[in-house]
């Protein structure tokens, strides 16, 4: 048998071309080797089989014999070297058994399957969990110092002081720490705050609510103004109470701070290219993160909502007043349901968004209803 | 004159990068340096001068140490810029300090573990240098870029309050500006000139020293012309920009500016497909304006050193690199990664390398024959991981 390469000494750049000739010696369990160099046929090298040392099969690399001498012959001919060995050389499965999956088309899917799960099970559940677990795990210190940098930095940009009158707000204020925060199981740990502020852009008047970490929720004038009922405050106040309860906010920077990691790890090895384009991607992933706390919140709301004994048509009532104020092309409520056609195209949109669908708040604001008309105070 | 050529293919590449992959996420992460020692070994095994051919040595275990020094760093490091972003700063001002050494080390180490047929290549590289090169040079040009404009800030801060500002302070501030301008463009092109002499300059091939003969005016051509470009690209990515949002309506890309900080404003200005799309457009833009920019100027930057380059006075190089098809070689790349959620990046890399190859050219009377490698001490590859997790990107790859 003949195998055709280089041989040569680590180290030396000169190198000839030679050929590698196996001797079969009958009833012997040990084949002698030589290598002799094309150009003039000497033999430079003869030794056992098994005293050769044999380099990692790297695909279609070549492949490296370290013989007894120092020198080393090296081939392409990667697969008479795999049958000349097999059955006599210890140190042959070693090297070839990462080959052997590398070159298996049902493991590299197999691999390729793990893989793109793992991912996504990863970011799907592992992160959230995570960081669920993190951010209940600082101390409210930490709430504290995000959410006064976060109110500063709203004041100093968006916000202006609100033209409520003192008793609305005051009324406000009184009935949501006489009839709200005592729903809260664990209310002595957590100090709520309530603040008013208007907030107006290009003009008009922005309705809407936000809850800080530690406590702190702060409500428009515009949304004040277009709640209708008391329990339509409620509810939403509940749904940032929900926030607040859940640690969105610190959950929010944790998420986002492991998605950078992975990020920064998975392209360690790759140049710039790859980060510019996960950047995108890190972004739509956060997204999808906001769109899971808002229906967390929604679920906290509900669930109050039947304890205190309000009826969670409230909540849709004062989305959709919100929504239509707004002009959010989105169905606002189930009376102009979407038909199929327009809904498929939404799938995709919905995804991106941090918007959950009104369409999947509805129906969750739907089974509450019925639970409440059925006067029951737990909805499964 | 000969080109380097790539004898591996993209297919092969992405079974042994997957599988790679598989290991890594079973292990929890300790046989990333297995994994890059395997990829790595597997592009340098391929790339060939006629039948000769480079090699990659490093061991995963040499690797893992510094991987795992890495590793603690970059998460320390992105928990602090997260939760306390003025500590963050600090951390950035350590980091500027250790760079300098990493990059050294990293020099050192990844050269001694290259071979090319059979003997070994070096770094004679000294530290002291790296911190001229990566801290001072740096320091000095940001300190000439703003300088002035802080100063000007500071004394109109002070001083601009009583009373109108005289012309010839308002001439004085200007004449400051633009001298630090001057001075910035000046370091940046003595910077590049540095760099490309400290790493060149020091690599050793065997016995073989390689000599680089490079001007800080060659480089400060190919920056002005890069400026030039950029001013060019920066229009057509305003115009650009213009076309989108007389598409998009002014008041949808109003509603989104200003809210990035904080997710609960962002979910409401971001929940129609307009916002989407425009963002996508606009990252777009910038993306491939951007490579334009980057493109040219590795391009042009690789022709000017290697043609300038010689091995003992005998081996010369020669860049056929042309702008354009790196340029395109980038943004296809990126396009192939982002379409297929990072599978394709075995391809996109043996593309990037089959061009960068077969455009480098090499040319030697004596030929090879007669180098032999040169003892060395071992070295350590601590800096070399540190390096490679924060993505530093240096010397003058082929
Ligand atoms: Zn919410």
């Amino acid at each position: 048998m003949l195998i055709h390469g280089y041989y040569y000494q680590e180290g030396v750049a000169s190198q000839s071309v030679a050929t590698l000739c196996i001797h079969a010696d009958d009833g012997a369990n040990d084949n002698t080797v030589s290598i002799r160099t094309d150009a003039d046929g000497a033999q430079v090298y003869v030794g056992q089989l098994s005293q050769i040392n044999i380099g990692d099969r790297l695909g279609n690399t070549q492949r490296k014999l370290m013989l007894q001498n120092g020198y080393v012959f090296s081939t392409h001919d990667n697969d008479s070297i795999d049958a000349l060995f097999k059955s006599s050389n210890a140190n042959h499965f070693l090297s070839s058994v990462l080959h052997r999956i590398e070159s298996h088309i049902g493991w590299v899917i197999t691999a390729l399957l793990v893989v793109l799960l793992t991912v996504f099970a990863f970011f799907k559940w592992g992160v959230p969990w995570a960081s669920t677990q993190v951010a209940h795990a600082l101390p409210e210190q930490a709430n504290h110092f995000i959410a006064d940098k976060t109110l500063e930095f709203l004041d100093e940009y968006f916000f202006e002081e609100t033209q409520l009158s003192e008793e609305k707000t005051q009324a406000i204020k009184t009935h949501f720490f006489s009839q709200l925060v005592p729903l809260d199981d664990v209310e002595h740990s957590r100090k709520y705050q309530l603040h008013f502020r208007a907030w107006n852009q290009n003009g008009t008047s922005i309705p809407n609510a936000f809850a800080l970490p530690s406590g702190d929720i702060i409500l428009t004038d515009k949304f004040v103004e277009l709640a209708q009922h008391q329990e339509e405050i409620d509810a939403v106040l509940l749904h940032e109470m929900g926030h607040v309860v859940h640690r969105h906010s610190l959950q929010m920077l944790i998420e986002s701070t492991f998605v950078a990691t992975v990020v920064v790890l998975a392209t360690g090895d790759s140049s710039g290219l790859v980060d510019m384009g996960l950047g995108l991607g890190s972004l739509l992933v956060s997204s999808h993160y906001v769109r899971e706390h808002e229906l967390e919140a929604d679920d906290y709301a509900f669930n109050q909502m039947l304890r205190a004994g309000i009826n969670p048509i409230a909540f849709s009532n004062i989305m959709r007043r919100i929504t239509d104020y707004t002009g959010n092309p989105e169905p606002a409520d189930d009376e102009v349901l979407a038909d199929n056609a327009e809904q498929e195209t939404n799938v995709l949109i919905d995804y991106l968004s941090t918007h959950p669908s009104t369409q999947e708040r509805i129906e969750k604001a739907n089974k509450y209803i019925a639970c409440y008309e059925k006067n029951l105070t737990v909805c499964l | 004159m000969k080109a380097l050529y790539f004898n591996g293919s993209g297919f092969e590449y992405f079974k042994i990068w997957i599988v790679n992959i598989l290991l890594t996420i079973v292990t929890i992460g300790i046989y990333y340096p297995w994994a890059k020692v395997r990829n790595k070994r597997y592009l340098y095994a391929n790339t060939y001068l006629e039948d000769r051919h480079f090699e990659y040595h490093a061991t995963g275990k040499q690797l893992l140490l510094g991987h795992l020094i890495a590793m603690a760093l970059l998460i320390a490091y992105i928990v602090t810029e997260h939760l306390f972003p003025a500590g963050a700063g600090i951390v950035i001002i350590i980091f500027f300090f250790i760079f300098p050494w990493v990059i050294w080390r990293s020099l050192m180490f990844n050269m001694h573990m290259t071979s090319f047929s059979h003997v070994r290549f070096s770094f004679a590289g000294s530290v002291g240098n790296a911190y001229v090169n990566y801290m001072l040079l740096p320091a000095l040009f940001f300190i000439a870029l703003y300088g002035p404009m802080v100063a000007s800030a500071i004394a109109i801060h002070f001083f601009g309050n009583e009373g109108a500002m005289s012309s010839s302070t308002g001439g004085a501030i200007m004449l400051g500006v633009v001298f630090g301008l001057c001075l910035a463009f000046y370091f940046f092109a003595l910077m590049k000139k540095r760099n490309a002499c400290y790493a060149i300059g020091n690599y050793r091939y065997g016995q073989g020293v390689f000599s680089i003969d490079v001007e800080t005016r060659g480089f400060a051509k190919i920056l002005a012309k890069t400026i030039g470009l950029s001013f060019l690209v920066m229009l057509g990515t305003i115009f650009l920009m213009g076309i989108v949002i007389a598409t998009v309506g002014y008041d949808e890309i109003w509603a989104m500016s200003g809210t990035m900080n904080d997710p609960e404003l962002m979910q409401e200005a971001m929940f129609n497909e307009y916002a989407i799309a425009f963002i996508g457009v606009i990252y777009f833009i910038l993306i491939v304006a951007s490579f334009i920019i980057a493109a040219y100027t590795k391009a042009r930057q690789r022709l000017y050193i290697f043609s300038n380059t010689t091995l003992d006075n005998d081996i010369t190089f020669a860049s056929t690199l042309k702008a354009r098809s790196l340029a395109w070689v980038m943004i296809s790349n990126l396009f192939l990664i982002i379409l297929t959620l990072g599978l394709a990046f075995p391809w996109a890399k043996v593309r990037m390398i089959r061009l960068t190859l077969e455009n480098t050219q090499v040319d030697s009377e004596q030929g090879f024959e007669h180098y032999i490698s040169q003892q060395q001490q071992s070295q350590s590859a601590i800096g070399e991981q540190i390096g490679d997790t924060f993505d530093v990107d240096f010397g003058v790859g082929i």
